[in-house]
């Protein structure tokens, strides 16, 4: 024990972390999680994964750190944030970041589906990595949704009051579900604390839960990458994918996958080629809303009047789609047709593999996948612009 | 006959029973718990609105009532609109300004002579009754009744915190 604290401090520091490391197994799980194989080609269109990953992480450490400062209290909430915009220059940086990570992850989240969807890596055996992944985008949305009703300003009051009152549409148990989410008929502090509740508790539950799920089958199957990695370089493909197969590096070649699919053509490492990539895209967007976050912050307006007469309440725009599909369908089945044709499109989107079950990935060789989606997209963002300019014209 | 169990598979099940009691045992009060504001009773009372003697014939006049919430935990009461019309043929409505499309907040609008939703465009008249955009029925009124205040003659308005119907 003497000689331990008589040694030069390196050797010392490469014995604590020997002794560590021999109870641990530490060096090896980093060098598990560094070492895998991934597709050479189109690594910067595989930093969006890991990029959703760090904005989740980014949220949850803001997150808590508005937990130290905000009370859910229908009367006392809004002063709290209040009190951040106008007294606490880095709390309302905090929460100008939580914002804007909220803005920047709905928009990573999608871009990281359309890829996937794009290069068809949702195809077998990696069916579950997909619906996973789709059950996390919406978890996205409802954390999105929800975190929006807290403020307690204006903006946050009325957000409470239509959203949950969108369940009383479901025909026979709408209003109990209403109820359910509102914790009475009318909306008041029950409302606002199981929202609370459903933001910080039940929602990043099963959010980290599944995240856990979608990164070991990750790891379990290899990252896919995209067609580009697999088409066969040289005049006799059958020679070179039995070369491949006997050549193939952890985690490939991928179980139940097709032969012609179940390693790429070339590999690098993920530990530092691919991380330098991840690293980059990450930090470009942390960047965005470090940077937002300070100058453009979270708005925050008068505290919520549930008898206002002036005040117009008008969806996030994420909400903006949905908010147009309400406008266009009047009376009571109408709304419920609307509500009901968004709820069929989310089911299809989960089980999209189950659907598309054939063995082609090239995109160009796709076309009853790839237009049908992207017709979806296109009116996504058309809803989304015509609603954004009816509200300008309020 | 039946083969006698082995030790193993009696150990398995019951294991899996014991399991399936720890489930059982936490989900009863969880899930009842979880539904439990759908069977509790709800606490109406009666609130003052004001004097509605100086209300015009045919312009709704809005006045604010601090509204128990009635249901659950107690909790402060919310302040909620309570538009006043009366009409030439001498009704009363004692409308809430919450739109039944998406409960919005509608106002009277003297431009259009017509109850409007910001939200959605919804329209009721001055009797309620809808005359444009999404809204799936008319505009909801608070329970309500009259008293004459005896110290002054002048007529009182009261309305409960609930519906004539639910929205």
């Amino acid at each position: 024990m003497v000689r331990f604290f008589t040694r030069p401090f390196a050797k010392r520091s490469r014995s604590a972390y020997r002794w560590f490391d021999e109870r641990t197994g530490s060096t090896e799980l980093v060098h598990k999680g560094l070492y895998e194989a991934v597709p050479e080609k189109g690594g910067w269109a595989y930093t969006l994964g890991s990029a959703t990953l760090v904005l989740i992480l980014l949220q949850l450490f803001t997150g808590i750190f508005l937990l130290l400062v905000y009370t859910p209290s229908f009367t006392e909430g809004w002063g709290t944030l209040n009190f951040l915009q106008t007294n606490d220059r880095f709390g309302a940086w905090v929460r100008g970041m939580h914002l804007w990570g909220a803005y920047v992850l709905i928009l990573v989240i999608g871009l990281h589906m359309l890829r996937t969807f794009f290069s068809a890596a949702y195809k077998r055996p990696r069916e579950l990595n997909w619906v996973t992944g789709a059950l996390l985008f919406f978890l996205v949305i409802g954390l999105a949704i929800t975190g929006a009703m807290l403020p307690m300003d204006q903006a946050a009051y009325w957000t409470l009051v239509v959203v949950t009152n969108i369940p009383h549409y479901v025909p026979g148990i709408g209003d109990g579900l209403r109820q359910l989410w509102r914790g009475s008929d009318f909306v008041g502090q029950q409302s606002l604390t199981r929202t609370f509740a459903i933001h910080i508790w039940v929602l990043p539950f099963l959010l980290f839960t599944l995240i856990g799920v979608h990164l070991y089958l990750l790891r379990r199957h290899g990252e896919f990458g995209s067609w580009v990695n697999y088409t066969p370089a040289t005049a006799d493909p059958e020679k070179e994918l039995a070369e491949r197969l006997r050549r193939a590096e952890p985690p490939y070649p991928t179980r139940r996958s097709e032969r012609r699919w179940a390693v790429p053509r070339r590999t690098v490492e993920f530990f530092p080629t691919q991380l330098f990539k991840d690293t980059a895209v990450s930090l470009l967007f942390v960047t965005v809303i470090f940077v937002f976050g300070y100058i453009v912050g979270a708005p925050l307006s008068a505290q919520g009047n549930p008898a206002t007469l002036t005040y117009v309440p008008t969806p996030e725009w994420f909400f903006l789609p949905l908010d147009q599909v309400l406008l266009l369908a009047p009376g009571t089945d109408l709304i419920f047709a609307g509500i009901a044709l968004i709820g069929v499109a989310s089911v299809l989107m989960i089980v999209l593999p189950f659907l598309d079950r054939s063995r082609e990935r090239q995109p160009l060789r796709r076309p009853e996948v790839l237009l049908p989606g992207f017709f979806l997209i296109a009116l996504l963002i058309l809803l989304t612009v015509i609603g954004a300019n009816r509200l300008w014209n309020l | 006959m039946s083969t006698p169990m082995s030790r193993r598979r009696f150990l398995v099940r019951l294991t899996n029973a014991g399991a399936a009691v720890i489930t059982l045992m936490l989900s009863i009060p969880a899930i009842g718990f979880l539904v439990s504001p759908l069977f509790q009773k709800r606490t109406v009372s009666w609130v003052r609105v004001g004097d509605i003697d100086n209300v015009p014939i045919g312009l709704p006049t809005p006045f604010v009532v601090a509204m128990p919430i009635g249901q659950g935990p107690p909790g402060p009461p919310v302040n909620r609109i309570v538009y006043v019309v009366k009409t030439a043929d001498s009704r009363l409505f004692a409308f809430s300004n919450t739109c039944t499309h998406m409960q919005c907040n509608v106002h009277w609008d003297p431009g259009l002579s017509q109850f409007l939703c910001p939200c959605h465009g919804g329209l009721y008249d001055l009797t309620g009754n809808n005359t444009g955009g999404p809204p799936p029925s008319p505009l909801p009124q608070w329970i309500h009744r009259t008293l004459v205040d005896p110290g002054t003659g002048h007529t009182i308005l009261e309305v409960q915190n609930t519906f004539d119907e639910s929205i």
